[in-house]
């Protein structure tokens, strides 16, 4: 419907889309003490997807393959104090002065919230799939 | 351990010609291993905790009993592996192998359990493993019903020894079976049936003997092993090691001896009525199993004794025999013993084979059957009374069927028909050699009885201390009864089986058609049930799971304290919720889809704004998020549907109008009765956050940290949803070829 029809929300959607994955990537970093964190971070990239699947521009393709990235960054931070003999899901906190950004302050938490927002993402490129196929490539067809 | 090793290498082997050489070196050093345990008499033990507060462990204990069953596990497993080379020939059989390995692991774990569970888990494991070999010809419609019938009924055995087992853990106090002292009492009654129906359900005992001769649907290589050395085995073992624990409660010897007695019987009779040569051995085992578990359960030391001998003797000419069978199929394309001729002369090393290991299953001297029979019928005489009497007769009368049915299949076997003698294919040595070193076997078992002996006994004395003083007798004298009973019976049975080789007619399958039916019968009733809950209406699924739902607040409904209501606490929640309801309102009145959407949309800012004035900027966040995706999500599915929405009838929409009143009613009544009623443990919460999580934001510190573990189950959830999600949709393009659907049927969505 939309593809191949409005040149202009195919640019504008072009062009919002690293903007909005800057403005994902900072919900995920702000989310430790702000609001914000994984799952919203992945939730803006997941309307990313939306918006050019709509549009008909490139997207990523492989939901399997976010899943798998996901569980796994979950699981490895679930599983790994294991060995260490702490209990499961313990958080390692890391603080480090880095030049420019000053102190920065994180823990293991933060590749846990990666995980979770490698499976949110992976979700909407899943609905997007199924979705893909069964309507917009119908109106494919019919325009 | 070495099995697991064993199963990925085999998996990942490049080339699969090697794939039974690679496979057979896990159970050569589990052999190895265990035959140095076998004269040691020292126990190992090995224990992995998998959860501590349950009393969950993975606990092994290999002590002389461990090792003997280990030896005849895995060195009948080794003998298989190069069988199977032979057998096969050539092609892929990489995943066969590396299910025989995982079969041959999981009864060696079943071996060496000393703990209730892992007994059980491995006991599983064996079904299941046992259930894919079985079904290997997994385009063969008779080898998939009878894996099917040999899982289910050992499955339902393995339910039924899982509440035993539950029943004598809370009896005995204790899950380590080293740990557990004998009970007895009405509960350690109930466990020792439970445990007993498992058991026969494993080994094949009346009326689960069902499956086993069905079984024969499998490769030789995997009957020979289940049917010897193994699965079947399983069944025996376990009344062997519940037999400390359970042996003194009453109905335990009865049930076991009568069980084990009857089908000995019914098996021998059904060995003498088929003309299959594998199904003759099929019933024959059924028939050995019957006695084993007769002596096992009967429970005195020279009972027990004589059960672990015969199931030495009976792996090593069982398998025999099996193999032999297999050789004579493979090489001529059939096992029919009215059908083959000639192969006296055509196949010597077969025809010797069966001949030795027969005579050993008859139980005729020179061979490891004989010492093992005479234990069996001295154990009987033992018995005194008019039950005594009985099992005597029983084994006797069941002996005499054995010799009767074994000279039956040799003779057939092997006679000349007349006629041409049938055609048979080049010699494999690696299908002959493992036969001839078992029934080779068979003989110097008996010439080296004494150290047999050492082996078996101390076996033995670890189930019943009482067994201890016996030995495995070359020779028991001309004036031991037993000697006398035994001749008779190798006379009688010889007879009658040379007499029955003459006549034999294919005969009716009795009970395996049962439980197959029993099967379909279920599997209708699943299908017209399923027809009729899923129907596939999305509407009346909703209305359905909205109206549950809402029944299920009732019981929450007494906690709701009318005194915390109150209206609002801030006079721009009632402007903000009074355009969340009037936005609600209008999603259910307005005609026009995108009307409907836009007014949902209405509804979501609304519960975001809610959030915010609330106190709550990650939740609004959120909110407000998901929305945004909802509206885009909204472009792509309305473009394909009409613009207004279909009319419905009164009722229908009563109906509807109904459930939503009664859901909303439900979640207002859930929301108020969850109410926090006492001071929030905020403070506390916000100085754990800051101090462990490492973060200022409760509610993300609250979900990556504290609660990280049910963050942890909600994207597992997610994740498996998900891709059932996506393989649900490409299931449907795969059927339907991506097909566009009509328009009427488009129109009629909703």
């Amino acid at each position: 419907m939309i593809r191949g029809r409005s040149p202009v929300v195919r640019s504008a959607i072009r062009a919002a889309s690293p903007l909005a994955l800057l403005v994902a990537a900072f919900l995920f970093f702000a989310g430790h003490n702000q609001p914000g964190g994984g799952f919203a971070a992945g939730l803006v990239i997941g309307a990313v997807v939306a918006l050019r699947t709509v549009a008909g521009i490139g997207r990523p393709q492989d939901a399997t393959r976010w899943f798998a990235v996901g569980t796994a960054l979950v699981s490895v931070v679930a599983l790994a104090p294991l060995l260490g003999g702490e209990p499961l899901l313990d958080q390692v906190i890391v603080s480090e002065t880095v030049p420019l950004l000053g102190k920065v302050k994180s823990g293991s938490a933060l590749v846990f919230d990666a995980g979770v927002t490698a499976i949110v993402v992976g979700l909407f490129v899943a609905v997007f799939d199924g979705l893909d196929a069964d309507e917009l490539g119908r109106d494919e067809v019919q325009v | 351990m070495s099995h697991l090793v064993g199963v990925v290498a085999v998996l990942s082997l490049p080339n699969p010609r090697p794939a039974f050489v690679v496979a057979l070196a896990a159970p050569l050093v589990s052999a190895a291993w265990a035959a140095s345990k076998l004269s040691g008499g020292e126990v190992d033990t090995a224990r992995l905790d998998w959860v501590e507060g349950l009393d969950l462990a993975f606990s092994f204990r290999v002590g002389p009993l461990g090792a003997l069953l280990a030896v005849l596990v895995s060195g009948i497993g080794v003998l298989i592996f190069v069988y199977g080379h032979g057998y096969f020939g050539g092609g892929d059989r990489r995943g066969f192998a590396a299910t025989l390995l995982a079969f041959s692991g999981s009864m060696l774990g079943l071996v060496w359990a000393d703990d209730v569970w892992t007994l059980f888990l491995f006991w599983e494991a064996t079904s299941v493993t046992s259930f894919l070999l079985v079904g290997t010809k997994s385009t063969d419609s008779t080898a998939v019903t009878a894996a099917r019938r040999a899982l289910l009924v050992t499955v339902a055995g393995g339910l039924v020894l899982l509440a035993g087992l539950l029943v004598l853990v809370d009896v005995a106090g204790t899950a380590t079976l080293s740990e557990m002292g004998p009970v007895t009492g009405d509960q350690a009654t109930v466990a020792a049936v439970l445990v007993l129906v498992g058991a026969f359900t494993k080994s094949a005992q009346l009326p689960f003997h069902v499956w086993l001769p069905g079984a024969m649907a499998a490769p030789t290589p995997v009957s020979a092993y289940l049917h010897s050395a193994t699965m079947v085995k399983a069944g025996i073992v376990l009344i062997g090691v519940m037999h400390p624990v359970l042996g003194a409660v009453d109905i335990w010897s009865g049930l076991g001896v009568t069980v084990g007695l009857l089908t000995m019987f019914w098996g021998a009779i059904g060995a003498l009525r088929h003309a299959d040569a594998k199904l003759v051995l099929a019933w024959g085992t059924v028939s050995q199993l019957g006695l084993m578990t007769a002596m096992m359960s009967l429970g005195s030391g020279k009972a027990i004794f004589a059960a672990v001998s015969l199931v030495v003797a009976h792996a090593v000419f069982k398998a025999a025999l099996f193999m032999a069978v297999g050789e004579i199929d493979i090489r001529t394309g059939s096992r029919d013993l009215r059908s083959l001729s000639g192969l006296r002369a055509s196949m010597p090393v077969a025809f010797w084979v069966m001949v030795f290991a027969g005579l050993s299953m008859a139980g005729v001297p020179p061979l490891l059957g004989f010492p093992a029979k005479e234990a069996a019928i001295e154990a009987s005489l033992n018995e005194s009374g008019a039950s005594g009497d009985l099992i005597l007769a029983g084994v006797t009368i069941g002996s005499v069927l054995t010799v009767a049915y074994t000279t039956r299949l040799v003779l057939a076997l092997f006679s000349d028909k007349g006629g041409e003698p049938t055609e048979v294919a080049p010699f494999r040595w690696a299908a002959a050699a493992p036969s001839v070193l078992l029934s080779v076997l068979g003989v110097v078992g008996y010439v080296l009885a004494p150290s047999v002996t050492d082996w078996v006994v101390p076996a033995a004395a670890t189930l019943e201390t009482k067994s201890a003083g016996y030995a495995l007798l070359r020779w028991p004298g001309l004036d031991s009864t037993a000697f006398w009973i035994s001749m008779g019976i190798v006379a009688g049975g010889a007879i009658i089986g040379a007499a029955a080789a003459r006549h034999s007619s294919p005969p009716e399958t009795v009970g395996a058609n049962n439980v197959d039916r029993l099967v379909d019968r279920t599997l209708d009733l699943a299908k017209w049930i399923t027809g009729r809950v899923q129907h596939g209406s999305l509407p009346i699924y909703l209305v359905v799971m909205a109206l549950a739902a809402s029944l299920a607040v009732i019981p929450f409904l007494g906690s709701i304290d009318a005194d915390q209501l109150h209206a609002w606490d801030r006079p721009l929640q009632a402007g903000m919720g009074t355009t969340v309801v009037a936005a609600a309102i209008a999603v259910a009145v307005i005609r026009s889809r995108i009307g409907a959407a836009l007014a949902l949309g209405v509804v979501g800012l609304g519960v975001s704004a809610l959030f915010l004035i609330q106190g709550a900027p990650d939740l609004a966040l959120t909110q407000l998020l998901v929305e945004t995706v909802i509206v885009v999500g909204f472009v792509i599915g309305l473009g394909g549907l009409t613009t207004q929405f279909p009319a419905n009838g009164f009722v229908w929409r009563s109906v509807r109008i109904g459930t939503a009143v009664l859901a909303g009613a439900a979640v207002t009544a859930a929301l108020l009765a969850s109410a926090e009623n006492t001071p929030s443990n905020r403070e506390a919460l916000v100085a754990v956050a800051v101090d462990e999580g490492g973060g200022n934001n409760l509610v993300n510190v609250i979900l990556t940290d504290l609660r990280a573990l049910d963050t942890l189950g909600e994207v597992v959830v997610l994740v498996v949803a998900a891709m059932g999600v996506l393989a649900l949709s490409r299931a449907d393009t795969a059927r339907g070829g991506g097909a566009p659907l009509s328009d009427d049927v488009r129109k009629g969505r909703r």
